[in-house]
C-alpha cells in the first residue's frame, strides 16, 4: 500500500532517535500511586494516644505495598511516602531517617513477606523483621537527634506502631489479593 | 490532625525566586552546620539567622505555626529529658537517686533543642519557598532520571485526591454504621482495613487509567526529551549558592581542622 520511499522515512525518524530507557508506564502509574496512598493514610489516620503523640496507619501501606508488589514497592513506595509525609507536616528535618527506615521495612518486609508464595507465616516473620529494621532506624536516628530520653519514649509507641500497621497491611494483602487474583504478577 | 496539604506559600521574594537546586543544596550545607555546631551561643546566631529568613520569606503565620507545633513540642521534652539521661560534669545542682541534674547537661540539653529548632527552620524555608513542581524539576535537573521525576510528581498530584477519598469512604462507611472514633486497637484495625480496601481499589483503578495516559501521550518515545519550564541559574543563585556552601565550609574547617570549639 505505502510506496516504499513512505515506509522508509518513517522509519528513518524513529530509528534516528532511540526510545528513553525508562521503566514501563506501569510501573510509574503504580508507584506514583502508592507513594501518594502511603502519604494519604500516614498523615490522615491518625489514632491519637492518651500520652502524648500519635499512632499513624502508614505502616500498614508500607506492609501492603512490599507484600502485593514486591519489595522494591514497598521500599520505594512506603520509603518516599512516608518521608513526604514528614515534609509536608513540619518535621522535613526527619525526612531522611524516615526514608531509611521505612524504606528498609518495606525491603524487608517485601523479601520475607512473599516467600513460598505469600504464605501468611512469610507475612508475619517479613512484619516482624521489617518492624524490627524501622524500629531500630528510628531508635537510633532520634537518640542521635534528641537524645536518649526521647528515642527510649518513642520506643515503645513505635513498636506498637509497627504492630497494628502490620496487623492492618496483612488483612489488607489478603483482601486485595482476592480482589487481584486474575491478574498477572508484579515485580 | 490536619495539616496543610501543602506548605508552599505564594510570594515573590528572593527566597521563592531562588532555584530549587540552591534551595536544596542550602538545606542539606545548613542541616549539617545545625549538626556539628554544639555550643548554644552559635547554635542561636544560627536561630536568629533562620527566623530573619523566615520573615524575609513572608511565611503565612499559621502554616508556619502548624508546622512547628510538633517541633515545639519535640523541644520541649528534649530540655525535659536531657538532663535526667545525661549526667555529666559539674556543679550538680539535684540530686535524688539515680537522677542527678547538673548545670552543663541543662545547657545541653536547651543547645539540643534549639538545634532540632534550627533544623526543622531550615526544612521548613526550602518547603514553603518551593512550590512542588519547581521542586520535582531541581530534583530531575540534578540528575533524578526523568521516569522517576515524574513518578514523583504524579504521586504529589494525586496526594490531595487520595486525602479526599479517603475521608470520603470514611463517611460512607460512617454512614454504615462503623463508629472509628471509638473502640480499643482491634476493633479500629478492623474499622481500617474496612476503610483501607475500598479506597485501594480504587487507587489501583486509577493506576490502570494513569498508565493507559501515559502510554497514549507517547511516553519514553524518544530519548531526547524537551522541557517547557528549563531550569536557568542566575548571577543571584550562584552567589546564593556560594554563600550556601561557605557558611557550612568555613565553620566545618573551623571545628574539625584547626579545633576551634564550635
Amino acid at each position: 500500500m505505502a510506496s516504499v520511499s513512505m515506509e522508509s522515512k518513517t522509519t528513518q525518524t524513529t530509528v534516528g532517535v532511540p526510545p528513553a530507557k525508562f521503566v514501563p508506564p506501569r510501573t510509574v502509574a503504580l508507584y506514583a500511586v502508592l507513594t501518594a496512598l502511603t502519604t494519604a493514610v500516614t498523615m490522615i489516620l491518625v489514632i491519637p494516644l492518651p500520652t502524648r503523640g500519635y499512632f499513624n496507619v502508614g505502616d500498614a501501606m508500607v506492609f501492603f505495598s512490599a507484600f502485593t508488589f514486591g519489595w522494591r514497592a514497598g521500599m520505594i513506595c512506603g520509603g518516599i511516602g512516608s518521608a513526604l509525609a514528614d515534609l509536608l507536616l513540619g518535621f522535613g528535618f526527619f525526612a531522611p531517617i524516615t526514608l531509611v527506615a521505612k524504606g528498609s521495612e518495606g525491603l524487608v518486609a517485601g523479601v520475607l513477606g512473599r516467600a513460598y508464595g505469600g504464605a501468611t507465616w512469610a507475612k508475619v516473620l517479613g512484619i516482624w523483621a521489617g518492624g524490627s529494621c524501622m524500629v531500630t532506624t528510628y531508635f537510633v536516628g532520634e537518640w542521635i537527634l534528641f537524645g536518649f530520653g526521647n528515642a527510649a519514649l518513642e520506643l515503645p509507641l513505635n513498636v506498637g506502631q509497627v504492630l497494628l500497621g502490620g496487623l492492618i497491611g496483612l488483612a489488607l494483602s489478603q483482601a486485595i489479593s482476592r480482589y487481584r487474583n486474575p491478574r498477572p504478577k508484579a515485580t | 490532625m490536619t495539616a496543610f496539604i501543602d506548605l508552599y506559600t505564594e510570594s515573590g521574594t528572593f527566597l521563592h525566586r531562588m532555584d530549587p537546586r540552591v534551595k536544596i543544596v542550602a538545606v542539606a550545607t545548613l542541616s549539617l552546620l545545625a549538626l556539628i555546631m554544639s555550643h548554644l551561643v552559635y547554635l542561636l546566631v544560627l536561630t536568629a539567622v533562620m527566623v530573619v529568613l523566615i520573615l524575609l520569606g513572608r511565611a503565612s503565620f499559621q502554616k508556619t505555626m502548624l508546622a512547628f507545633s510538633y517541633v515545639f513540642r519535640v523541644m520541649a521534652l528534649i530540655v525535659v529529658l536531657w538532663p535526667i539521661f545525661n549526667p555529666g560534669g559539674t556543679p550538680v545542682l539535684f540530686e535524688l537517686g539515680p537522677i542527678r541534674i547538673t548545670e552543663p547537661g541543662i545547657m545541653a540539653g536547651i543547645a539540643t533543642a534549639v538545634r532540632i529548632f534550627c533544623l526543622a527552620a531550615s526544612w521548613y524555608l526550602l518547603m514553603f519557598t518551593t512550590s512542588q513542581r519547581d521542586l520535582v524539576c531541581g530534583l530531575v535537573k540534578m540528575g533524578l532520571r526523568f521516569d522517576f521525576g515524574l513518578s514523583l510528581a504524579m504521586a504529589l498530584r494525586f496526594l490531595p485526591t487520595f486525602s479526599a477519598i479517603v475521608e470520603s469512604i470514611k463517611d460512607a462507611q460512617r454512614a454504615r454504621g462503623m463508629e472509628l472514633d471509638k473502640g480499643n486497637l482491634r476493633k479500629r484495625a478492623r474499622d481500617y482495613v474496612a476503610v483501607l480496601v475500598p479506597t485501594i481499589i480504587t487507587a489501583l483503578k486509577m493506576a490502570d487509567m494513569l498508565s493507559l495516559a501515559l502510554q497514549s501521550r507517547a511516553y519514553g518515545a524518544r530519548s531526547d526529551r524537551t522541557y517547557v519550564r528549563e531550569l536557568k541559574m542566575l548571577a543571584g543563585d550562584y552567589v546564593a549558592l556560594s554563600i550556601a556552601v561557605a557558611v557550612f565550609a568555613i565553620p566545618a574547617t573551623a571545628k574539625y581542622i584547626f579545633s576551634i570549639p564550635l
